[in-house]
């Protein structure tokens, strides 16, 4: 057997390169054993051409002084699946040629994590998730296709794998099938280079349930385009159900041809907005309670507060206090949190302050900040103004009086006021909705 | 002629968790070492042991049989081309990332790799000489999976700290180096942890080659 030698080898070389070199070409290496041979797999072409030019010729001396019958080294691309993919992969692999009949594993790629019960729940995100909850139960028949578009880190592939892991829940043998755009185009791309594209599409054709991730990344690769299109007209002919997430209005992505945007419209396009205030709250309170942390309120208000627009930024900063604390043995408190966080809030510190939002929203809506704190109750000022008021509850952590105060001396009931109005205009106005989601997003990135 | 160097004499510096000194920074060690978040950014200025950290966690998981991949970012020659494929590790460690950020390619490739990775359950870590806030990264979506994680900051040992730092390591080559001679290094050379470890490597061959001790005199010599 040669793999005691390709140990020894593999000792001798992490002695003799640097760390560096050892670590950066070597250890990515797999080795595989076939009689006295040693084949070596490179994840990719370049580590393969790499480690030819610079490091096959000494591990092949190295393993020469090592043994009367030294074996002999080849380098390959690939990776030794038996080890690393231990039935995670549901697709077939398009990356080599062989034609042997595609065998499916029953174990998928969703994560069991991500399910309807640890979605947390806020305005922002009900319908999208009601829609899922029928998409679930019912598939291929109430919305197909369906679209869930909004900005990133909002959620979208959380829902998506719900609906995945419900199905299957239902049917333990659907064949649902998760990928990224990404993965579909570069599966393609193999498969046409190895001559199996009808394999593939046959594959991606009798899926029962096909989630697609991110398809914005579609845009201006037109074959993937004109597959997927194939693809997506069998699998709605045979009602089986397709969702897919966008970055936007699939209208919006530019590059994406026609016929794709209006069939993307077909079924149901369900927006996620981002979260509001409570929701955060919520989300964090929910993460916290996953990982068995009793995490205050008062904590959670203030991380929630500082990270207005994106979740995985939110269970960043959460991850974080839990690991300090973790680490000092110190329960979490607000002064806890905020030392925790000191560096990564740091930015976000300096720019939302009630004067930064009074200047922002003066220049936003082009009036004075004077006249923000002016007795003015023309409605081009008060709107403003209601809207500054709304902003400073949002993104800071001055209570209503002291908020009051800042604008001129108003009662904190004035306050209260117009975020109810600003609440409830979001609703019904559109303008207003994009105002207050444009003001936030200059404020905190 | 040229002075010959005695083939195994020199030991070298592995880079571990152990050999690394922490200073300020235990806990981002200690956080590391756990190795049980799926993504970690990690950064601090230069000379701050970021690559010695994403070596050590390479090494850590690699000595258990896992393939592993470190990628200097800062190296050139390296292409996107790079990243294909590396799900099939089990960590990948990006070294110096702000080295390729703004590059549309590499922005694209990067973010490719964290879908792959998630897909297979594979970790990254990844190092940074600047905050996610003040890198400027074009491709929101990569943004915000690299915010995924925990977001350690590495703060850069104080001078007495460096000292410690500098007669640890020369202790594990069975060196002795004084307190005067380590202030007089530290005084005539770039005080971050990266040329101070190079200078002491320079050193430690020449006094080798030379057989000389680590004095003063010698160094003058030597500078």
């Amino acid at each position: 057997m040669s793999q005691p030698i390709w140990d020894q080898c593999y000792s001798q070389l992490e002695q003799s390169l640097s760390a560096q070199q050892f670590s950066t070409w070597i250890r990515p290496l797999q080795a595989v054993f076939a009689g006295n041979d040693i084949m070596l797999l490179a994840p990719n072409q370049f580590v393969k051409d790499w480690v030819c030019e610079h490091f096959l010729t000494q591990i092949q001396t190295t393993l020469d002084s090592l043994s009367e019958q030294p074996p002999l080294v080849s380098i390959e691309i690939g990776s030794d699946r038996s080890i690393q993919d231990s039935g995670k992969s549901i697709r077939p692999d398009f990356n080599t040629s062989d034609q042997k009949p595609v065998k499916i594993k029953t174990s998928s790629t969703l994560n069991p994590n991500f399910t309807f019960e640890s979605f947390v729940e806020g305005n922002s995100n009900q319908l999208a998730r009601a829609a899922a909850q029928q998409v679930a139960v019912n598939p291929g028949e109430s919305y197909n296709p369906m679209l869930i578009y909004g900005g990133v880190g909002l959620g979208k592939t959380h829902l998506m794998h719900a609906i995945g892991n419900e199905l299957i829940k239902h049917n333990p043998d659907a064949n649902v099938v998760y990928l990224h755009s990404e993965r579909f185009v570069a599966d393609m791309v193999k498969a046409l280079q190895h001559n199996r594209i009808n394999e593939f599409k046959a594959y991606y054709r009798t899926v029962d349930a096909l989630l697609i991730d991110d398809i914005q990344f579609f845009a201006k690769k037109e074959r993937s385009q004109e597959e997927f299109f194939h693809t997506f007209n069998a699998l709605l002919e045979g009602q089986k159900q397709i969702i897919m997430t966008c970055d936007r209005y699939p209208k919006e992505v530019d590059g994406l041809e026609d016929r794709l945007k209006s069939r993307f419209g077909w079924g149901l396009p369900v927006a996620i907005e981002p979260p509001e205030l409570e929701t955060r709250v919520a989300i964090l309170m929910s993460k916290a309670s996953l990982s068995h942390v009793d995490l205050p309120n008062e904590v959670a208000f203030f991380i929630a507060k500082r990270l207005p627009s994106n979740i995985r930024e939110l269970e960043g900063a959460l991850r974080r206090v839990i690991a300090n604390s973790s680490f000092t043995g110190t329960p979490i408190t607000l002064e806890f949190a905020k030392d925790a966080l000191r560096d990564l809030l740091a930015l976000q510190a300096k720019l939302v302050t009630i004067d930064n939002i009074q200047k922002m929203v003066a220049e936003y809506y082009k009036i004075r900040i004077a006249d923000l704190l002016s007795k003015k109750r023309s409605r081009s000022i008060a709107r403003p103004r209601q809207m500054a008021m709304a902003l400073c509850k949002e993104l800071t952590n001055h209570s209503l009086p002291e908020i009051g105060d800042a604008f001129g001396g108003r009662d904190h009931t004035t306050v209260i006021h117009a975020c109810r109005k600003i609440a409830e205009l979001k609703e019904e106005e559109l303008m207003i909705k994009e105002d207050f989601t444009n003001l936030l997003r200059t404020l905190t990135t | 002629m040229k002075q010959q160097l005695t083939l195994g004499i020199r030991l070298r510096d592995d880079a571990t968790f152990d050999n690394y000194f922490a200073g300020q920074n235990e806990q981002v060690v200690y956080n590391l070492k756990l190795q049980d978040e799926p993504y970690v950014f990690l950064f601090g200025e230069n000379g701050t042991g970021k690559s010695h950290l994403l070596q050590a966690a390479c090494h850590q998981t690699g000595k258990n049989g896992f393939p592993v991949v470190y990628l200097p970012l800062a190296e050139e020659g390296l292409m996107p081309a790079m990243l294909d494929g590396m799900e099939s590790m089990s960590l990948i460690a990006l070294d110096d990332i702000h080295n390729v950020i703004g590059d549309e390619h590499w922005e694209q490739a990067l973010f490719n790799l964290y879908n792959r990775a998630r897909e297979k359950g594979v970790n990254i870590l990844v190092s940074s000489a600047e905050s996610l806030t003040s890198l400027n990264i074009k491709l929101a979506d990569l943004k915000s999976r690299l915010s995924w994680g925990p977001i350690y900051k590495l703060t850069a040992l104080t001078d007495s700290e460096k000292q410690l730092a500098l007669q640890e390591r020369a202790k594990n080559r069975g060196l002795d180096l004084t307190d005067d001679v380590v202030t007089y290094l530290l005084k005539r050379s770039a005080r971050d942890m990266t040329s101070l470890f190079a200078l002491f490597e320079k050193l430690d061959r020449a006094s080798m080659v030379e057989k000389r001790k680590l004095t003063i005199p010698f160094i003058k010599s030597y500078l």
